[in-house]
């Protein structure tokens, strides 16, 4: 029965960009059903694949329409990518379900329209970039959620954004073009684009100690093209106007999801086509632990400098890619485990504290910074304790999510040769760091307005239950994962071990 | 009995009535006195009946994720740290009904104040370091609204302090935790520790000691991380008085003691120069925060001082990581405690009823408000040391350690504590001159004495602190036995 | 029987001083009750010293930790001097404290202090005699402050901070006196553990050394000495009279219990501190005259001189012999006498005609003749001139340092003695011949009012005619003195 599960994967990439095309048809809020009945749709599907292959306890290689490469396109899952896959679909439906509200406000009648074609299409695209087997399909998904993101940053319709999304785009250009540059070496040097075919020449090449040049050359480029695309320290610097001028719910997804697809596709290229040991003997990996630690702490200091809330939190994500260039950097076994904790972790939460932030300025006026937002825990209850959860998980206060990522980071810490004390010792400065300015933005909606500042106006939210409803959700799951969180990491742990 | 369900129930039901308390808090807020006092009641009842009846076998409530376990055992320590926090809540309780009287947001205040006593006595029952670390970092989230209760620019700002240091403290200490999980070391509390050979090199495994040391020592306000203390002195002074004089300070000083004898235990560490560091943080602390004790001119401020002081005598006690350092240090947190949490009281008396806030203004107040210049000076006398009131037998405990100790470093610390205690005298006891025998400068007809039920505890507590001086040798024998692993 | 006397003798006071204030404004009833206590303090005392020995425990606070009293050699000659004293300043004190006010909270405090005083010369150990101690300094502060003015207050926080210190530092010295001892109840000739202390004596000598210092705050040793001429002269005459002449000798108990009841003199004798303590306690005294002779200030001389004296009496004990201990024991009591008469004597002159300055009395004593005559006597006993009690005690000093055997110092200490005693001569002296003789030029604007004229009087005039007799009659009749003190020294060697 569960083997029907294993078309899944191939169904929800369809699906997702079959809703997109769909959606140009729909009318704004037909389209944006559509895309939460699909989003729901495709998590439903990712649980039942995930099922199948925890069953199965092998990863599945799935060819499209049943013809062998280079015809057809293949694609491979493990419970790695179905756990992924589960995790981008459902912030995915989170996201567009909390972000309604204000994409109703902000942008104008039929560009919502384009908004949740975007959307579909991110989703379609991160779903290939978690399931390709394919490093070329893996390229062109990159760059159509490129594109996709872009229309996000840009959807709403304002100078400032126009010019984010355009900054994006050239940094995101940047990486794809290494990226492909790199895909060019490796086809150069093997002739194959399979992940399996590749690995396996990519491993005799190595073994016999030919092209060791242009092999790690395509090794840094294939890494440091994603990582360029996921803002990775010292290329974050897109991050903060980008997000704090993109809506709540882009700058969800954005943070959230899109940053961390790419992180997963590398994570699959490190795995499928060089191999954990190439990889850190190589020496990007301790490139990875570096910059990873330097983002953590420059992040950091960047969103303790900051001046609004959507700044600060833009910045946050940086230090928090961080973390997971750091984990990847470890080891390949509880690093890499760490790092796709940390991936979920920071998904959950960095789209609840993106959702909030954004409800605490609208009830604000419209303002970011933080004098503006004093006391808007107390206009916006809701939104101020899911801010509040979100910024102690991020810190790693016990309970929540951030503790247990937080612990595995400093488990692998304790195993990397030479680093333990850099490890430790900068996980706890980032975590000072952080509560430096998450816990005192936290303390800051929570005082009261001076007297005879100008009170803001309360108005309900549109689709003010909707932005709950996420809201609640996530904190929840935040929550729930922070309580009790050993199955999520067996079964991480045992997909990490197949792929 | 289930009495993993009774320890459970200790620990949930002030959290979930300071919830419930939050969440009602403009309904209840005229009958949020009774709902305190109840619950806290209930609650001291419920620990002192868990305290002298339950068993000392461990309870495993869930775990986290692997090797992650929240777990719950009641040890001689933890029983004492118990015992101390349920004898003093609740007249704490009281207190703030009379002081908390005239203050707004009292819903709020008693929602968090309730739901610490949940916490803190988490951290006294948890059987492994990191089910403390929980309830550590939970302590002083649950504190920070009560820090910040003013709500003004100066209480923002302490609670802002306070939450950076203490939970950035406690990052180091999760390094150190981890560290000594990772490296086989066991978390669970077993007296004597769990560390029995270098396993990841010695100097590595002390560097994490010591960071361990300073993660949780943040909370007892050791040197150089001692002002958010100082800062928090902003809180109302329930606050000042229970959490940063017995409960967040204590746990920190407990947190000490349960790293240094039941995680790594005192045979690797002592003589290496891990001990060295603690012992000259802890030293450094008692002059430093004597000295600036005696410069300080604001009375809260100035009692706290004293607090940063006399925190790290128990340091310096547990720091010598012998058997009588650590009944010393156990025995300096009971009668710090109790004369410290009365020196609070009486100054928020003072601050309450007249609004006085330095040293200057307490001129001939001794005249106006008897009583609470009286257990005052119960107070100063005991931190003073001055027998037989409790503090000076903590002294001698202490210094006994040290002789014991017989090496160079006891000596020293002998020497530090000496003139840690005569600085003192210096700070207390003259608040105590000016206020019984300059004349005052403020004559007015409108000071009068506390509310009764300010009054009532501190009475209380005086006495306690007499008596405790007087029975001096059972609760030594009490720590005694703790220290030895007896009970 | 015993049991409950020596619990009355030390308690009684205490708690007839904390009660006092409740007899509120009936101040004849108030005087007569404290008298009635203090004859009874004396009447115990003087049954004490006759009835034989007896030791008791009264409570443990710990194993180490116990408050006992025992009616050894030293607790019922200190403790009889003690209520000796008490009884006739407190009588002055109806009278002198009348233009002082707040006679209430005076002689609460001054009735604890007599309790304290007396606990701390009874206690059978170390710990116990340190409790009273820190008793002694608290309930004594509010004395030195009396006045309320601005000085008094810092005086006597000075005096506060001052003896806290030295507590603290004698309670380092019990603290390893009490690891490396058998016991810390006194025994006449020490209790020193030597197995526990072997290859620690360095440590130990130099501990010792502090504590003995400890004490000797209040004792008024050079170099923490300077508390004294503060605190002393700004408290009310009776006030000052008792803590010059008798609670500095608080301290003095203290050494001597550590020296020869604890340590035992073997241990000390011949090493370093031994030495410094010696050549302190000459400074001490030379340096005590000294100041006095330039101070001004009638009070604070006599001040001075306290500081001076007290150190012939700590200078006796650390000889380490049997005749320098009945040297300084005889001191502390003529010492005493002489000390209270002068400050008396003081008080008196500041009751009646106000003045503090020295020039002041210029003419004072042909005015008021009794009292011209009683400070002479009194001086002459301090100076040492024979056959008054002076010369007794200086001469036991000077012979005990000459047969002591302490190499140099044996002919030191009496040039010292010699030197201090002309400075004394020097600093009393012309007050009695100015006072007599006030000069041809003398005209004062107002005379003294005669003794007789002033209310109370009569009883000044006895108390300052007590103190002279006694400061005569004890010098005269030394023998049987000699005797008692000889019969407690030889219990110590």
């Amino acid at each position: 029965m569960t083997e029907f599960f294993i078309n899944f994967p191939c169904f929800s990439i369809i699906l997702a960009l079959l809703a997109s095309a769909v959606s140009t048809l729909l009318g704004k809020s037909a389209a944006r059903r559509l895309t939460i009945i699909v989003c729901a749709l495709i998590f439903c599907a990712s649980l039942c694949t995930l099922y199948h292959v925890v069953c199965a306890g092998e990863s599945v290689t799935y060819m499209m329409g049943h013809f062998p490469a280079p015809f057809g396109n293949e694609i491979r899952f493990g419970i790695f990518e179905c756990i992924m896959a589960a995790t981008f679909s459902l912030v995915m439906v989170l996201c567009v379900i909390g972000g309604a509200g204000s994409v109703i406000e902000r942008i104008g009648g039929f560009r919502q329209n384009l908004y949740y074609i975007m959307a579909d299409l991110a989703l379609a695209s991160l779903l290939a970039l978690t399931y390709t087997n394919d490093i070329f399909t893996g390229y062109v998904f990159v760059e159509i959620c490129t594109v996709a993101a872009c229309g996000l940053l840009a959807a709403r319709n304002s100078g400032k954004s126009i010019s984010a999304a355009m900054r994006y785009m050239i940094f995101s250009l940047i990486g794809s073009g290494l990226l492909v540059l790199g895909i060019i070496f490796l086809y150069g040097i093997t002739g194959h684009l399979l992940f399996p075919q590749l690995k396996e020449s990519v491993a005799s090449l190595w073994a016999s100690g030919q092209y060791r040049i242009p092999l790690t050359a395509a090794l840094c480029l294939l890494t440091i093209g994603p990582a360029i695309k996921s803002g990775l320290f010292p290329f974050h610097l897109w991050m903060p106007d980008t997000y704090s001028t993109a809506l709540p719910g882009s700058a969800g997804i954005l943070s959230g999801i899109i940053s961390k697809g790419y992180i997963v596709f590398m994570m699959k290229l490190v795995f499928q086509v060089f191999g954990t040991e190439i990889f850190f003997e190589s020496g990007i990996s301790l490139i990875f632990l570096v910059f990873g630690i330097c983002a953590m702490i420059f992040g950091s200091v960047g969103a303790i400098r900051a001046k609004s809330i959507s700044r600060m939190n833009a910045y946050s994500s940086a230090a928090q890619i961080g973390y997971i260039y750091m984990g990847m950097g470890i080891s390949a076994e509880i690093g890499m485990l760490a790092a796709a904790l940390h991936i979920i972790c920071h998904a959950v939460t960095k789209s609840a504290v993106f959702l909030s932030s954004g409800e605490l300025i609208r009830v604000s006026g419209g303002k970011s910074d933080f004098f503006s937002l004093q006391g808007a825990g107390h206009r916006a209850k809701l939104a101020g304790v899911v801010f509040t959860v979100g910024a102690m998980s991020m810190v790693g206060i016990p309970l929540t999510m951030g503790f247990i990522t937080k612990i595995y980071f400093a488990r692998a810490g304790i195993t990397a040769d030479g680093m333990t004390l850099a490890v430790l010792l900068a996980l706890a400065v980032s975590t000072v760091l952080n509560v430096v300015y998450f816990l005192k933005t936290m303390i800051r909606i929570y005082t009261p307005q001076k007297v005879g500042s100008q009170e803001h106006i309360v108005t309900g939210a549109p689709k003010g239950k909707m932005l709950a409803f996420s809201g609640l959700v996530l904190t929840v799951l935040n929550i729930c994962l922070g309580l009790h969180c050993e199955p999520l990491v067996q079964l991480l742990r045992r997909g990490i071990e197949m792929i | 009995m289930p009495w993993k369900l009774v320890l459970g129930v200790c620990i949930l039901l002030p959290v979930v009535m300071g919830f419930v308390m939050y969440a009602c808090k403009n309904k209840i807020e005229p009958r949020i006195n009774r709902w305190a006092c109840v619950t806290v009641f209930i609650e001291a009842a419920l620990v002192w009946w868990a305290v002298l009846c339950c068993p000392g076998d461990t309870y495993t409530l869930f775990s986290l994720t692997e090797g992650i376990t929240l777990v719950l055992r009641f040890d001689g320590l933890g029983r004492f740290f118990a015992g101390l926090i349920a004898t003093l809540w609740p007249l704490t309780t009281i207190y703030a009904f009379g002081y908390m009287a005239h203050q707004p947001r009292k819903g709020m205040f008693y929602a968090f104040f309730v739901m610490s006593f949940g916490v803190t006595a988490g951290v006294a029952m948890a059987g492994n370091l990191l089910t403390m670390y929980v309830f550590y970092e939970l302590l002083t989230l649950s504190t920070l609204p009560l820090v910040m209760h003013e709500m003004d620019t100066k209480a923002v700002r302490a609670g802002r302090i306070y939450l950076v240091m203490c939970v950035g403290g406690a990052a180091f200490g999760f390094a150190a935790m981890v560290f000594f999980q990772t490296t086989g070391c066991s978390l669970e509390f077993i007296l004597g520790g769990n560390l029995s050979e270098f396993t990841a090199g010695k100097h590595v495994t002390v560097f994490m000691f010591i960071l361990g040391f300073f993660g949780f020592g943040v909370k007892t306000a050791v040197f150089p991380l001692y002002f958010w203390l100082i800062s928090a002195s902003v809180a109302p002074t329930p606050v000042t008085a229970l959490l940063h004089a017995v409960a967040v300070v204590k746990a920190g000083a407990f947190g000490v003691i349960r790293l240094i004898y039941y995680v790594c235990g005192t045979q690797l560490l002592s003589g290496t120069w891990g001990q060295y560091v603690v012992l000259a943080a802890a030293l450094v602390t008692m002059l430093f925060g004597s000295s600036m004790a005696v410069k300080e001119t604001h009375f809260k401020r100035r009692v706290a001082y004293c607090t940063v002081s006399n925190l790290s005598y128990i340091l310096m006690g547990a720091a010598m990581m012998s058997p009588v350092g650590m009944a010393a240090a156990i025995m300096h947190i009971l009668c710090h405690a109790v004369s410290k949490i009365l020196a609070f009281f009486c100054v928020g008396a003072v601050l309450e009823t007249t609004h006085l806030q330095y040293i200057a203004d307490m001129e001939g107040m001794g005249r106006k408000m008897p009583v609470t210049f009286a257990t005052y000076t119960v107070a100063a006398l005991s931190l003073t040391g001055i027998p037989p009131l409790c503090g000076f037998f903590s002294k001698w405990n202490l210094l006994t350690a040290m002789v014991e100790a017989g090496n160079a470093a006891g000596l020293i610390a002998a020497a530090v504590l000496i003139i840690c205690a005569f600085l003192s005298a210096i700070y207390m006891l003259s608040v105590m001159v000016r206020a019984f025998f300059m004349p005052g400068k403020n004559t007015g007809a409108g000071i009068i004495e506390a509310d009764k039920r300010m009054l009532v505890p501190m009475v209380i507590i005086a006495v306690g602190v007499i008596l405790i001086g007087i029975f001096a040798s059972d609760f030594m024998t009490l720590a005694n036995n703790i220290a030895t692993g007896l009970i | 029987m015993n049991t409950a006397f020596m619990l009355i003798m030390i308690f009684l006071p205490i708690v007839f001083g904390a009660v006092l204030p409740a007899f509120g404004k009936k101040h004849k009833l108030r005087n007569g009750f404290v008298t009635a206590v203090l004859a009874i303090e004396l009447a115990l005392a003087i049954y004490f010293a006759v009835c034989g020995g007896f030791s008791m425990k009264l409570w443990s606070f710990t194993d180490q930790i116990s408050i006992g009293f025992a009616n050894d050699g030293p607790a019922r000659f200190f403790s009889l001097l003690f209520a000796a004293v008490w009884l006739p300043v407190g009588i002055y004190g109806f009278v002198y404290m009348k233009h002082e006010g707040w006679e209430t909270r005076f002689y609460s405090f001054y009735m604890m202090v007599e309790g304290a005083l007396i606990g701390m010369a009874c206690s059978s150990n170390l710990v116990s005699m340190y409790i009273f101690f820190e008793v002694v300094t608290l309930t004594s502060l509010p004395m030195v402050l009396h006045s309320l003015k601005k000085e008094a207050i810092n005086a006597s926080l000075k005096y506060l901070f001052y003896s806290i210190a030295g507590a603290f530092m004698a309670l380092l010295g019990i603290l390893f006196l009490s690891r490396y001892c058998t016991t810390l109840d006194f025994a006449p000739g020490g209790t020193l553990d030597f197995a526990a202390m072997a290859g620690k004596e360095k440590l130990l000598l130099a501990i010792i050394f502090i504590g003995v210092m400890g004490f000797g705050v209040k004792a008024g040793m050079y170099p923490l000495h300077g508390w004294l001429p503060t605190a002393h002269p700004v408290a009310p005459s009776p006030a000052s009279a008792v803590l010059s002449g008798i609670i500095t000798k608080s301290g003095v108990i203290g050494i001597f219990r550590i020296i020869y009841y604890i340590v035992g003199a073997q241990f000390l004798r011949g090493t370093w501190v031994q030495y410094t303590w010696l050549i302190l306690a000459m400074l001490t005294i030379v340096m005590g005259s000294a100041m006095a002779y330039r101070e001004k200030v009638f009070k604070k001389r006599l001040a001075y001189s306290t500081v001076s004296q007290v150190s012939y009496v700590l200078l006796g004990i650390f000889m380490l012999t049997g005749a320098g201990v009945v040297g300084s024991l005889l001191h502390v009591v003529f010492h005493a006498a002489a000390k209270v008469g002068l400050f008396l004597v003081a008080g008196t002159v500041i009751f009646a005609t106000g003045r503090t300055k020295v020039e002041e009395l210029r003419g004072a004593f042909k005015e008021v003749p009794l009292l011209g005559w009683c400070f002479t006597f009194v001086a002459l006993a301090l100076i040492g001139i024979p056959p008054l009690s002076g010369f007794v005690s200086k001469w036991y000093l000077a012979t005990a340092a000459l047969s002591s055997g302490l190499g140099v110092i044996c002919w030191i200490a009496p040039v010292v003695l010699l030197v201090s005693a002309l400075l004394t001569a020097g600093y009393l002296l012309p007050i009695t011949v100015r006072g007599f003789f006030p000069g041809a030029d003398y005209a004062p604007e107002k005379r003294a009012p005669r003794l007789k004229d002033v209310h109370g009087g009569a009883v000044l005039g006895v108390m300052h005619v007590v103190f002279a007799a006694l400061s005569v009659a004890l010098g005269v009749f030394s023998g049987s003195l000699v005797t008692v003190f000889s019969n407690i020294a030889n219990t110590l060697f």
